[in-house]
């Protein structure tokens, strides 16, 4: 049987439509999952958390709904090895909830997706790079070493702090999963939007079976939506971005 | 029924001994007493003080705008309820319109600007959702003061709107895919903040704002945000000249926005849709703008011939005390009401109550059923078991008209004739020309704004003429969105320009491939009782019907804005501001602005004129000239027509139009467009203007002049087709090649594209940091 993954809108969710879109283009079996129903969470394989300004970014991004029951399910769910995706808000929530870099216990997070360097929100095409072993995690296993991905930074909180202790153990751990880079491939730090510690764009957790990424690949997924892809294609391929949502869907299914 | 949404502005002093926020005449007053035979009372006060402002009335702009044309295919509906909707393709045997509203909360801005910027995205929004469309975009067209002065209330309005903006459209999931800004010492005491939004719906599903026929006894339910006194006085609030005295007082008139409860409002609406799908029901479903509760609830039902029975004890209240007629007049954001039948009602209240748990969303905001819909035309509203307001509802909601005095404008000096000269070297010419904040680079106030949320952008801001959305997953078809209206042609002649906003916005559509196929305006002008003022306002009505009869592009919907002007009485510029929606059959013929690649030749689509009033480079030489461009309605067409068959044909690799700053900065912005892609820079050699002007014109017209007009990028290979498509159109002229040097170089001189692309990224990213 297909597994299924669970798209979850909390209060304040604004991307599902897209991410949906993209998980179902690339194969994948993906219903929206609303939190008035958490408790139906429990029957899905997998859980991609979208972006959006989840309960108001109340407090710091992510930080309130980190606390709401759909997170009892997702945390449970991560623990038994389901696989995570959370992209934007969803990445903060994800770090807010201490699945990631998941150095610390749940809940109690130990670094943090937070203000830009600017103070301002920020929407601007970037490329982000694999920064990691393609193997080191089931949700990246598809793509190929140094994968370079377009996406767009859309975010007012895409900054990674966390005490230097904490960073050292981002790097030692290999947690940090992308990182941005120019649209050659070559990193370089005036790439990176929001002054992001690292020149961080992504973090896994320790197992490999939770991936938050700050950037939105599921913007930047078909030939339609840039315009280095439009020349004699097919416009409503899809490209760009989408080959992280087939690794995590082929993840899904080898779980 | 108003004949067009509502918001605007418009009141005199009161003379009588009313409370001073009220603003009704005297002889609307003695009108009012004569029909009810009694006095109103306070309730029924403020509700006629609302409703017959200009805000909701359109009392001295309505039968102006009947002149303007509304008919054409694409139209679905035209003005007259809260939206426009077009046509915009056919999939899978469904055919899909493309919903349009625009609006202004230009004194809201000015006082409070990231509130009022907030709200006026708030207030749109709802226009288009409450016709049963998803919102799939917005769109910001802006006019600031001065803002060199960075501790000045001018700068603060300026960077506040922008947060507003981005705080608000982020939040609630709508990309912003197209705007502009201007920067004019008249707009210092008096911004402009239009908004345009755009939605999606499948044309048989289009819900309208009336009750329907079998209405008679049905529940008006209201749903949102809990009523407050915020807001409370705002239609008379935005119908008067700002008073730097009144400030506090009219800070109280400005609406508290809550893009988190919004979010949420949408997507539980969007389930009663799919609800309303199912059970194949007709209901009615609005927005609550101005005049509230009373003046949603009292339109919805008389324009579907019937009266209203409503208990103010029922609506969901923020505080306890509020006297009856704040709950309401008050302009409480984040509203919406529908008319139901009573046994679909507890399952709405449902889906939004239990389902999107609205009352955890926002404190005490919910959706309850709050009256009744009558056939007895009457409407009543109670607090308890005292009836506070009981009127016959034609009376309330009847076209009232201000016939106002006004005189046709002398025609505008013509130009002079002769070809402009100037001490000033080119270089320098273009270095203040690009620097310019009505030229430079919009991208520090765009990318504060979500552009690509959704997914379904194919063209963001920066990226061309128009922005393009590709709206239904799996259709090939888009639809391209423009907004234009250029103050400093305004304020040379307001009847032309009025004609220019609507060329520039067509131009715009059509740069990117797409067909004009409807348009809607924001009039926003000064003060309809001093006759200048209103006289400028007639004229650009005129000057909006000839270019929108001559484009064969009708307007859909629009507002209007009055009592723009500053503290000592002078007007804004008058601001005819124009959103076009273009048709694009095909995603894969879109055309970008980017040069594509060194090598291909360029042609100019249009004829310069000797004609430089208006322009960036007469402000820049601080220099006045006379006479703006005229408009060659028939030439514009053919041009249209042939850049839409050779992007059909796959001849163009890139264009651009010519607008603010004319040729030069057409060619500089082709140029800076392919710069940062990973890629080699691409240069210009632009011909010696005289080799294709033949002395028509003289250099700085061609190279400055804003007549309008496209460049247009061709590879060599594709010459001979594209000049066969061109066969017989006139002013269509070859002005040069790309080159792979980096250099934008005009006949003999050669400037460097980087230099030039500092100048230009740079001037109002100092403001906006």
């Amino acid at each position: 049987m297909a597994r299924r993954i669970a798209v979850l809108i909390f209060p304040g969710t604004n991307s599902e439509t897209e991410t949906l879109a993209l998980l179902r283009d690339c194969g994948g079996e993906a219903e929206l999952v609303h939190w008035s129903r958490a408790e139906s969470l429990a029957a899905y394989d997998a859980y991609v958390l979208p972006g959006g300004f989840a309960y108001e970014d109340r407090i710091r991004a992510g930080a309130i709904p980190a606390h709401d029951p759909m997170m009892d399910y997702v945390i449970e769910g991560a623990q038994r090895g389901k696989l995570v995706l959370g992209i934007c808000n969803g990445a903060q929530i994800l770090l807010e909830a201490g699945l990631v870099p998941g150095t610390g216990a749940a809940r109690r997070p130990t670094a943090a997706f937070t203000h830009n360097a600017s103070r301002k929100f920020v929407c601007a095409h970037v490329y982000v790079k694999l920064a990691t072993a393609p193997s080191r995690s089931p949700i990246t296993a598809a793509l190929a070493e140094g994968t370079l991905l377009p996406a767009w930074a859309a975010h007012g909180q895409g900054r990674l702090a966390a005490s230097q202790m904490h960073l050292r153990e981002i790097e030692r751990g290999a947690h940090l999963a992308f990182v941005y880079a120019r649209a050659d491939g070559s990193i370089d730090p005036a790439a990176t939007p929001n002054g992001s510690a690292l020149g961080c764009a992504g973090l896994l957790n320790r197992e490999g079976n939770v991936l938050a990424i700050m950037p939105h690949p599921e913007r930047d997924a078909w030939n339609f939506n840039h315009p280095d892809r439009r020349e004699g294609r097919n416009m409503l391929a899809v490209s760009g971005g989408a080959p992280l949502f087939a690794s995590f869907v082929a993840g899904v299914q080898r779980s | 029924m108003p004949m067009r949404s509502c918001s605007s502005r418009d009141r005199c002093p009161p003379e009588s001994g009313l409370p001073k926020s009220l603003a009704l005449r005297d002889d609307e007053l003695r009108s009012i007493a004569e029909r009810l035979g009694r006095e109103p009372s306070q309730t029924e006060l403020h509700a006629f003080d609302a409703q017959w402002s200009e805000h909701c009335s359109y009392k001295s702009s309505r039968h102006l705008l009947k002149a303007l044309p509304t008919k054409g295919e694409a139209v679905v509906l035209g003005p007259g309820e809260d939206s426009g909707i077009l046509h915009l393709g056919e999939w899978n045997g469904e055919r899909y319109g493309i919903v349009i509203a625009h609006e202004s909360h230009n004194h809201p801005s000015q006082v409070v600007p990231f509130e009022g910027a907030a709200t006026g995205i708030g207030g749109i929004v709802r226009d288009i959702v409450c016709m049963g469309a998803e919102v799939i975009a917005v769109a910001d067209p802006l006019r600031f003061g001065r803002i060199d002065d960075p501790l000045s209330h001018q700068r603060y309005v300026a960077q506040g709107v922008v947060d507003g903006i981005s705080a608000y459209g982020n939040a609630i999931g709508v990309p912003n895919i197209a705007g502009d800004v201007y920067f004019d010492e008249r707009f210092d005491d008096n911004c402009l903040v239009n908004v345009v939004a755009i939605g999606l719906v499948k044309e048989s599903e289009i819900i309208h704002s009336f009750a329907p026929p079998n209405a008679d006894g049905w529940d008006i339910v209201l749903v949102g945000k809990a009523t407050d006194a915020s807001g409370f006085g705002g239609a008379s609030f935005s119908s008067v000249t700002l008073d730097a005295a009144d400030e506090d007082a009219n800070k109280g008139a400005v609406q508290v926005p809550d893009p988190f409860l919004k979010n949420v409002l949408m997507r539980a609406s969007y389930r009663v849709f799919a609800l309303l799908r199912e059970r194949g029901i007709t209901v009615g479903f609005k927005d609550l703008g101005a005049g509230g509760i009373m003046g949603c609830s009292a339109e919805i039902c008389s324009s579907g011939g019937f009266g209203a029975d409503i208990q103010l004890r029922s609506v969901n209240v923020a505080l306890d005390g509020l006297p009856p007629e704040v709950i309401a007049v008050g302009e409480t954001q984040e509203r919406l009401l529908w008319v139901l039948p009573p046994e679909l009602t507890p399952e709405v209240l449902r889906i939004y109550n239990d389902e999107y748990t609205l009352p955890q969303i926002a404190r005490n905001a919910r959706a309850a059923a709050i009256g009744t819909v009558t056939a007895r035309q009457q409407y009543v509203l109670r607090d308890g078991e005292r009836t506070v307001m009981d009127v016959p509802i034609d009376f309330l909601t009847g076209s009232i008209r201000d016939e106002l005095p006004y005189e046709r404008p002398e025609a505008a000096p013509p130009p002079p004739g002769r070809a402009f000269e100037t001490g000033v070297q080119l270089d320098e010419l273009l270095e203040r020309v690009l620097a310019h904040h009505d030229v430079c680079s919009r991208e520090p106030l765009y990318r504060r704004y979500d552009g690509v949320v959704r997914g379904r952008t194919v063209l963001a801001r920066g990226e061309a003429d128009a922005g393009v959305i590709a709206p239904v997953p799996g259709a090939p078809f888009a639809m391209a969105l423009s907004v234009d209206g250029n103050p400093r042609m305004s304020k040379l002649d307001p009847h032309l320009a009025a004609q220019h906003a609507v060329y520039e916005a067509v131009r715009n559509v059509v740069a990117v491939g797409g067909r004009p196929i409807g348009l809607t305006d924001c009039l926003n002008f000064g003060n309809p009782r001093k006759i200048d003022h209103y006289s400028e306002l007639v004229a650009a009505i005129d000057g909006l019907g000839i270019a929108s009869r001559a484009f064969a592009t009708p307007f859909v919907s629009g507002n209007v804005s009055l009592y723009n002007e500053s503290k000592n009485g002078n007007a804004i510029p008058a601001s005819p501001i124009i959103a076009c929606v273009g048709a694009v059959d095909d995603i894969a013929q879109i055309v970008t602005l980017p040069f594509k690649r060194s090598g291909s030749v360029l042609y100019l689509l249009g004829t310069p004129q000797r004609a430089l009033g208006g322009s960036v480079l007469i402000d820049v030489l601080g220099e006045s000239e006379p006479g703006l461009p005229s408009i060659d309605y028939d030439e514009a067409i053919a041009h249209h027509g042939l850049l839409l068959r050779a992007a059909k044909a796959g001849l163009l690799r890139s264009a651009h139009d010519i607008s603010d700053g004319g040729l030069a900065v057409t060619l500089c912005e082709m140029a800076f467009g392919a710069l940062g892609r990973g890629r080699a820079a691409i240069g210009v050699q632009l011909d010696d203007p005289f080799q294709w002007t033949h002395g028509g014109v003289g250099d700085i017209e061609a190279l400055f002049g804003e007549a309008g007009g496209h460049v247009v990028e061709v590879a060599g290979a594709d010459i001979e087709a594209f000049e066969a498509l061109a066969d017989g159109v006139a002013g269509v002229h070859e002005i040069g090649v790309t080159i792979d040097r980096p250099v934008v170089a005009i006949g003999p001189q050669a400037f460097d594209l980087h230099w030039l692309h500092g100048i230009w990224s740079q001037s109002l990213a100092q403001v906006y940091v």
